[in-house]
């Protein structure tokens, strides 16, 4: 087996490949290779949140995964998450509502692990919310906006999802 | 819209009938790109040709470097440079650091300071083949024996840090301000205790990021990176260097955080030389996670206190001494050191304390160096002072809240001079007390209290205070070395221009940090010239191009760019305003600006739209009155009213505003683990006017947090050898969501009257308050077992042990 | 923090897999979720020659019924199965309770039960419940299959009795005795931190709660390995399940602990966290009977 290999990946709906060290972390191929800076590093340990990314639906640490662990793998990332014209994802016009954000740079993490707990509980309590946030540090907000901008978010979406339904 | 307080302002200088930006939750400039994903953090800087650094750091907290061999570095594919301490040793000076002398270069040279310290850093095609080098560079250390017991360090005791040096005594001085020795003498009571704050930090979740480019054609030298200001990076630079500011170009990115640590000088330098020996290709190192614990000069405040106060009969506070001895590790580097002598600034926090004394010292050890963490040494000297009333309280048999009243500043004694000089602009602490004892019903809770008590539950209960200085002046820092920082200016500048179609650019000098600086400055100038919020655009200058400026730091963003703003706004508008009165045919006295129009004052239909009149400017030189170039472009430096440098005695006039604030914690100690729940958490805060409030309320619920973490979870801890044993995020343990209270905000305003909106600084706050709540709520807590708490953090164990104590004393 | 070097292999079959470890030994670490070993790599602290990501090898990912009310978990399991697979709620519900206190989500949608098993961290959760519970490790290597109770698979922090040349196939969680009820404790600094100390503990009574049928106690995070209390477990029965029984029994237990002193604390804290949350924990079996404490 060699030490570089080609990884085939679908991101944020498109098919991307290419040939990397099989020693390179997800994150660092995500930003490096493919050029998706919007996932972030953050502590290189798994401890922080930061790299969160959507591997099969699910919130994986990118900065724990080697890249070769996800060819053949279907990834959401931050960049997938807002329309090509601009509309903000639900979710990430809640965070911008309800000032779920300062720096920023832990956001595009907690947004992917938002994202699963939605799809997977699209009506969650408090405390739903602070078991999947508990993945996560941020150190800028304390948190409590963060937590309203997930319940917003959730309100919205599931009245949007009535609406769809309806019709 | 809720109701404006602006209006209510006597001196709000927005000439706009009511605003419609300032004082709400106007949604961020910043957002759109931090949301999906665009913002250009340092890290994502890419440059043609572009290598990557990694630093090998010393094993040992106290070496002598014998020898290094960085040959089989140097033969690994991939590799382009290696640098070693000699080399930095003839191609720089030491970092800086005030006071003078008490730092080393930026690569260890002849021996190692802490392990941590840089030793060699590598460039190479990539950060791993560049990790893989640092495991071929051979170094040759010596042991010496360390020095880590700060105690002993002030004593004159054990090896000394510094090379050339005979003491581990960087600075000591003893302030003293009235008459304590009469006061202590004279007191009815004595209350004393000495504590001991552990090391802690800020630690952002983007680590420090810097891209070095050396031009050897142009001899200058390009920096971009996370800089959260040229203007704190080039003296530095300049200094260690030896280039003229002319050579230095320093462009900065958004912040992920900083804290206080977006500074690290010591590797901005190191980068640079690094990257004159690159010969043109340009380099990056991003700090890892372990790094920043263990290797940057990111710790904060690793204090022992000793304090007292002399309290009258009836609660009246006379006088409090504080010694304050602080580790500070192994250099004293660029501005840390005030940390030391900040609390001087604020030292009786909301009391009417008529004598103190404040004798502080900071020594060396063979430990991470200190720098700036939000707050710069102040939260650790309201967890001191707050529990002193409370122990004042407890022997009087004072309720602690009414202890605290009996003692405030009155609401009529504003503006209200502190014993050492410092001014405070307005405020009142009595009502903000009264709002969170109605809000949190503290009659109940006593009750309640009382109940748990009576079940054996160790619940208790806090009412602590805090005044935070929105923004401390450099006179501060003269007090470290009057000699090199005989300084008033703590400026922020910026630049505002208009084009034909009356639309606005605003230049600031530093980015994005998480204070959601740009969005005010928008909400501003839009309310000023009665445009809408999206026809203001801001910018960031770099090194080259910007106004003089500090940037965040020091709780001063919505001070001093907020004055900045109103006073370029002005200027703008003084220039447009004499265009006007050409177009009106008035006399410029006349003309005034009103709801985005130049109007004749008396005569309000003869009138011209703001982008008219810059259209106007900009189109018709022939009708430009005498003196007025044709660009409707301004700048403005702001900087604090009334500063002046530090007396013999160190008396000055510090800050500007006094943001206070009144925390009570109510929580539960386990009696079997020793683990605190928190229970309730009311705070009420007085920044004067929110210019934007989810701004505002985001920077107190997040500096809690971080308040909450100092007094319960986060402490870098050393082992004997030196050794920093919490060199990740699974022992530097900071607060998850499940850590952090629901927190019951309350809010007054009482406006300043110094600041161009009524506004006052509110970055730090929360966390001079928090620590002082959580301790004084524990040992509240403990009070019936006799057994008290007297370090931070509490962690499980201490507090496991001192129930201990209890359990085995008679 | 970059791992170093290392050869990586993704075989698709156990046959492929073992005969990978066969050749390079003591080089060779599986990897499975990654979410202890990539941190080590990352931060250079392990260094393997080669990597076997068992991630693709075809028949380790299913839960499946085993004997009675047990179940057979395969080695690439994540750790989210424990509170989201039907299979394991509906038969081990105790694993559900105590899977909450692994980590984080982000870290159980990649972590794997079986790979916690032979990471052997003795703070870990999973040990402990393999131990109280009584399950049965299968290690497959090029020579075939070894079934090891787990009582004799820990050796001691961060070491079993995996061979090099072995794999963790999978873990075999028996059916729990008739009647008995379980109770998961641990105290860590923060939720999702590996535990200061923790215990699982079983209680059985008899109907009307008077007496002990049958107990299980292992307390975790104080030695090298998960500790039974084997002799405590069966001195209870037949006690009553007063607070005194309770309490000297977990006094007990805990007695001849000797934990390592770390940052947060000392060892006789956690030894001290130990007897606490033991008497907690067997109050917590005691009172989900539904009986109150019987009098005394």
């Amino acid at each position: 087996m060699a030490v570089r290999q080609t990884v085939r990946v679908r991101v944020n709906g498109l098919e991307r490949v290419a040939e990397t060290d099989v020693r390179r972390t997800l994150v660092d191929f995500l930003r490096e290779d493919l050029g998706l800076t919007g996932t972030h590093v953050g502590c290189e340990h798994g401890v922080c949140g930061a790299c969160t990314v959507l591997m099969g639906g699910q919130a994986v640490r990118a900065c724990i995964m080697l890249a070769v662990q996800a060819d053949g793998a279907e990834l959401l990332t931050v960049e997938g998450l807002a329309s090509p014209d601009g509309t903000l994802h639900p979710i990430q016009e809640a965070f911008r509502e309800k000032h779920g954000l300062q720096c920023g740079f832990c956001t595009p993490g907690i947004l992917m692990t938002t994202c699963e707990l939605l799809a997977s509980t699209p009506s969650p309590s408090t405390e739903e919310i602070k078991d999947w946030l508990s993945g996560h540090l941020c150190r800028c907000t304390g948190y409590q906006q963060i937590i309203e901008s997930i319940q917003l978010a959730a309100t919205r979406m599931a009245s949007d999802q009535m609406v769809l339904s309806a019709q | 819209m809720n109701a404006n307080p602006l209006s209510e302002l006597p001196q709000h200088q927005l000439p706009i009938s009511q605003p419609r930006y300032v004082g709400q939750d106007v949604p961020r400039i910043e957002d759109p790109l931090l949301l999906t994903g665009r913002a250009e953090f340092g890290d994502n800087i890419h440059k043609t040709g572009m290598l990557h650094a990694a630093i090998l750091r010393s094993p040992y907290a106290h070496a002598r470097i014998r020898g290094i061999d960085t040959s089989r570095a140097e033969a690994l594919p991939g590799v382009a440079a290696v640098l070693v301490g000699a080399e930095v040793k003839a191609q720089s000076r030491p970092v800086f650091g005030i006071p003078e002398g008490w730092t080393g270069h930026a690569l260890a040279v002849e021996k190692t300071h802490w392990a941590g310290e840089p030793v060699a850093i590598v460039a190479a095609e990539d950060r791993y083949v560049a990790e893989d080098a640092l495991e071929l560079i051979e170094v040759d250390y010596e042991p010496l024996e360390p020095m880590v017991n700060a105690l002993e360090a002030a004593d004159g005791k054990g090896p000394v840090v510094l090379e050339g040096k005979d003491t581990n005594v960087m600075y000591a001085r003893k302030f003293t301000f009235g008459d304590v020795d009469t006061a202590f003498a004279e007191a009815d009571l004595v209350v004393n205790e000495d504590s001991r704050w552990h090391r802690s930090a800020g630690n952002p979740i983007e680590t420090c990021v810097c891209i070095a480019r050396w031009d050897p054609f142009d001899q200058s030298l390009t920096l971009e990176g996370s800089h959260r200001s040229p203007l704190l990076v080039m003296p530095a630079l300049v200094g260690a260097l030896g280039l003229s500011p002319t050579q230095i170009r320093i462009y900065t990115s958004p912040l992920g955080g900083s804290f206080g640590v977006k500074t690290f000088a010591r590797y901005v330098i190191l980068l640079s030389l690094l990257a004159k020996k690159l010969g043109g290709r340009p380099v990056k190192w991003t700090e890892d996670r372990i790094e920043h614990l263990a290797g940057n000069s990111s710790h904060a405040w690793d204090r022992h206190h000793n304090a007292a106060m002399a309290v009258r009969q009836d609660g009246t506070i006379t006088a409090v001494r504080i010694r304050a001895m602080d580790d500070f590790g192994a250099f004293g580097e660029w501005l840390g050191v005030g940390q030391i002598v900040k609390p001087i600034t604020i030292f009786p926090g909301c009391y009417r304390i008529p004598a103190y004394e404040y004798d502080c010292a900071a020594v060396l050890t063979n430990k991470v160096p200190q720098g700036p963490y939000r707050g710069f040494g102040l939260p650790s000297h309201y967890w001191v002072l707050e529990q002193l009333v409370d122990l004042a309280a407890e022997k009087l048999g004072m309720d602690r809240a009414e202890i605290r009243r009996k003692n405030f500043i009155r609401r009529d004694e504003f503006p209200y001079t502190i014993p050492s000089g410092n001014v405070y602009d307005s405020g009142d602490y009595e009502a903000g007390l009264d709002l969170l004892l109605e809000k949190a019903d503290y009659a109940a809770l006593k009750e309640q209290q009382a109940a748990a008590r009576k079940q054996g539950r160790l619940v208790g209960l806090s009412v602590v205070t805090s005044i935070e200085p929105g923004l401390t002046g450099t006179p501060m820092l003269g007090l470290l070395s009057p000699r090199m920082f005989s300084r008033t200016s703590s400026p922020e500048g910026m630049a505002l221009r208009m084009d034909g179609f009356g639309k606005m650019i605003a230049q600031v000098g530093f980015p994005w940090g998480g204070q959601s600086q740009h969005t005010f400055v928008r909400q501003i100038l839009a309310d000023y010239f009665a445009v809408k919020a999206e026809d203001v655009q801001v910018v960031v200058a770099d090194s080259s191009t910007m106004q003089p400026g500090m940037g965040p730091v020091s709780s001063r963003i919505a001070v001093a760019l907020g004055g900045a703003v109103v006073g370029a706004a002005k200027l703008l508008a003084e220039k447009l305003g004499r265009v006007a009165a050409v177009m009106l045919e008035a006399d410029p006295g006349d003309v005034e600006l009103k709801d985005g129009a130049f109007q004749v004052r008396g005569a309000p239909a003869r009138s011209a739209p703001v982008p008219q009149v810059a259209g106007f400017m900009l189109a018709r030189a022939d009708k430009l009155p005498e003196g007025v170039d044709g660009n409707p472009e301004v700048s403005f430096v702001w900087n604090p009213p009334d500063h002046y440098l530090a007396d013999e005695q160190g008396r000055s006039h510090y800050g500007v505003t006094a943001t206070s604030a009144v925390h009570l914690c109510m929580l539960e100690v386990d009696h079997g683990t020793g683990q605190v729940e928190i229970l309730r958490y009311v705070m009420v805060d007085d920044c004067g006017v929110r210019l934007n409030p989810s701004v505002v309320r985001g920077q107190l619920l997040g500096s809690l947090a971080q308040g909450l973490g100092n007094a319960l979870y986060e402490e870098y801890v050393y082992d004997d050898q030196g050794q920093l044993l919490t060199t990740t995020y699974m022992d530097y343990l900071m607060p998850t969501v499940m850590e952090v209270p629901v927190v019951e905000e309350y809010e007054q305003c009482t406006p300043s009257p110094v600041t161009s909106l009524g506004q006052k600084g509110v970055g730090e706050g929360a966390l001079h308050t928090t620590p002082a709540a959580v301790r004084c709520a524990i040992n509240d807590a403990l009070h019936p077992l006799g057994v008290h708490i007297a370090e931070a953090p509490a962690t499980p164990f201490r507090i496991w042990s001192a129930l201990q104590a209890a359990a085995t004393s008679p | 923090m970059k791992p170093p070097r290392f050869e990586y292999f993704s075989p698709r079959s156990l046959s492929e897999t073992v005969a990978i470890l066969a050749e390079h030994g003591d080089g060779a670490k599986v990897l499975a979720g990654g979410q202890s070993l990539l941190p080590l790599l990352n931060m250079r602290l392990a260094r393997p020659s080669v990597l076997v990501d068992i991630n693709r090898v075809s028949r380790l990912d299913t839960v499946r019924p085993h004997g009675t009310g047990g179940v057979a978990i395969g080695a690439t399991v994540r750790q989210r199965s424990l509170h989201g697979d039907p299979t394991l709620l509906d038969r081990l519900p105790i694993l559900g309770t105590a899977s909450q206190f692994i980590g984080h989500q982000q870290i159980r949608s990649r972590g794997t039960i079986c790979g916690s098993l032979a990471h052997a961290d003795p703070a870990a959760e999973l040990p402990a419940l393999a131990v109280a519970l009584e399950a049965e490790m299968v290690a497959s290597s090029a020579s075939g299959e070894r079934v090891l109770p787990a009582a004799d698979f820990f050796v001691d922090y961060l070491t079993t009795v995996l061979e090099p040349t072995e794999v963790l196939t999978e873990v075999r969680f028996p059916g729990p005795p008739a009647g008995m009820r379980w109770a998961f404790l641990e105290m860590s600094r923060r939720h999702g931190d590996f535990a200061l100390a923790g215990v699982v503990a079983g209680l059985s009574t008899s109907d009307d709660g008077s007496s002990i049928k049958a107990a299980r106690l292992v307390v975790f995070g104080v030695a090298g390995t998960p500790v039974r209390a084997s002799a405590v477990e069966a001195a209870l029965v037949g006690q009553p399940p007063t607070d005194s029984v309770l309490t000297d029994a977990a006094a007990e237990a805990t007695r001849l602990l000797d934990p390592p002193a770390d940052v947060h604390g000392s060892g006789a804290y956690r030894r001290a966290l130990a007897q606490t949350l033991t008497v907690r924990a067997l109050q917590a079996c005691r009172e989900s009977h539904g009986t109150a404490e019987p009098a005394t």
